[in-house]
């Protein structure tokens, strides 16, 4: 199957099998990718990346999903501004995610930031952030390196810097 | 390195009429959702045998949600987020719950009902909670030239080992949720059922009372290797009760459903045993609770 996606900004011709998925499409079949993520059944949350803005496991996303998809993986994500906010609330926090989930807990404390301003437009059941539902929707990723007052002491901080830089923007 | 692996050809039908004629040309073709229950099994990739697919994601019919003053409906694409978002006031409060316990946002953004009812060898907390509610679920048997449907109750879905009794061919299209409200409602839930399936256990339960006197109790055990459990007789045995259940009662409740159990023959473990009649004993305890609070 021939699809056209964007990865990390470059537009890709691939030819896989329709039923590949992404986390072996990023490792086998794009070139220069520094993607590492071999676990294929959603169990390890190593693997995620945001597909249209939204994260998403990649070992779930099977390729004929990618027509005309971007994908940005972390080596994407760590060239936005976005990024910054929260290297620094890993540095505010001193603690960072060890170096084998360090790209799966940024991307998915990356796409729980971006439900911060919506969370305040819209009341959904499925909004409400608080410390525990912080701490739940890092453990898709089961590695356990982070402590729980750690996650909630880094997304707080990371929170503040986006909120930030919305203020800035407005 | 994958060689001699075969690339399964992926249909996607636009509407009802062009998923009728993609079924009945293909007629070994899977049905993919969310896909995320598909592509979490261990053999999922590679692998030799890939059947074709027809990916259910373009139909606009199946990711309908209607609301009148009786029901909700939902199409069975519906994502478990979307019907989230869909607020509290109008959703049952223990199937806001069991929506809230499945997996994470993420999978929540991914994963549909209509999937979720499906999972073949995993039965999932949400089918026990929309079968106390009562919920219907429209079944629609694509075996070209027509397409005929029916409505069942949640409940009829499964077996007593918890498995699909859907025939081939046959699909889940719409989703329908009551406004009838219970006295009392309460979903317990332990262990995910992805990572330690045998140790896994839900529990939805509601109940109503009219000047203390139960008139309405129904509850489901799913486990997700381990069936799913409607125990009528102890049900009916509720029913009639004047509230608060003694302790000894509710010990010889919960000893007959450990019985009951067993005598369903479903492999269920020990934990799972436990659990089930520790989630009995606090539900009752809470239900007396409740009504007591309200006397
Ligand atoms: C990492 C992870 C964590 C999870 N955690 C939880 C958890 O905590 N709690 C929980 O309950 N579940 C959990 N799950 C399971 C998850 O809920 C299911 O994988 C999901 O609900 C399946 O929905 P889907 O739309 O992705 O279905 P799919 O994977 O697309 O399909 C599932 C099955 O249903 C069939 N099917 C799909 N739609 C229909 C239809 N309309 N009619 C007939 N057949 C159909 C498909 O052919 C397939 O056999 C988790 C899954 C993952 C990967």
């Amino acid at each position: 199957m021939k699809i056209e996606c964007t990865i990390d900004g470059k537009r890709i011709l691939l030819t896989v099998n329709s039923n590949k998925p992404l986390n072996s499409i990023l490792m086998e079949d794009v070139e220069q990718s520094n993607f590492n993520a071999k676990c294929s059944d959603g169990n390890c949350g190593n693997c995620v990346v945001l597909l249209n803005d939204t994260a998403v496991l990649s070992c779930l996303i099977p390729a004929f999903r990618l027509r005309n998809a971007h994908v940005l993986t972390f080596e994407g994500y760590r060239r936005t501004r976005f990024w910054h906010d929260i290297e620094r609330a890993y540095e505010d926090a001193k603690s960072h995610p060890c170096p084998l989930c360090h790209a799966s807990k940024t991307l998915i404390f990356e796409s729980l930031l971006r439900t911060i301003g919506k969370t305040e437009e819209k009341e959904s059941t499925d909004s409400n952030l608080d410390d525990e539902a912080v701490v739940k929707e890092l453990g898709l990723n089961r590695c356990m390196c982070l402590e729980a007052n750690e996650i909630i002491e880094i997304f707080n901080s990371a929170a503040n810097y986006r909120r930030r830089r919305r203020v800035r923007r407005n | 390195m994958y060689e001699g692996i075969r690339s399964p050809a992926i249909h996607v039908p636009k509407s009802m009429t062009d998923l009728l004629s993609a079924t009945s040309r293909f007629p070994n073709a899977i049905y993919w959702a969310g896909g995320t229950y598909i592509m979490s099994r261990h053999d999922y990739y590679p692998t030799k045998d890939s059947n074709d697919i027809i990916s259910l994601n373009e139909i606009p019919d199946l990711k309908r949600i209607n609301r009148t003053d009786r029901y909700l409906e939902i199409g069975s694409m519906v994502t478990i987020s979307q019907l989230l978002q869909i607020g509290k006031q109008v959703l049952p409060d223990p199937l806001t719950q069991t929506l809230q316990a499945l997996g994470t946002r993420i999978i929540r953004n991914q994963a549909t009902i209509g999937g979720s009812l499906c999972t073949g060898d995993l039965r999932l907390a949400i089918s026990g909670t929309l079968a106390v509610l009562r919920t219907e679920i429209e079944i629609k048997k694509l075996d070209a030239p027509r397409s005929d449907s029916r409505w069942i109750t949640t409940g009829k879905l499964y077996d007593r080992s918890g498995a699909l009794t859907l025939d081939k061919h046959e699909m889940i299209t719409r989703v329908r949720i009551g406004f009838d409200r219970e006295d009392f409602s309460i979903f317990l839930s332990a262990g995910n059922p992805m990572y330690n399936p045998q140790e896994s256990v839900n529990l939805a339960l509601v109940c109503s009372y009219n000047q203390s006197v139960i008139t309405n109790f129904r509850f489901c055990f799913t486990m997700p290797t381990g069936g799913f459990h409607q125990f009528q007789d102890i049900e009916v045995l509720a029913r009639g009760t004047m509230l608060p259940f003694s302790p000894n009662h509710i010990a010889r409740l919960a000893k007959m459903l450990g019985e009951a159990i067993d005598n369903s023959h479903v492999t269920v473990s020990l934990l799972q045993k436990e659990r089930a009649k520790r989630f009995f004993e606090v539900a009752l305890h809470q239900l007396n609770t409740q009504s007591l609070i309200e006397r």
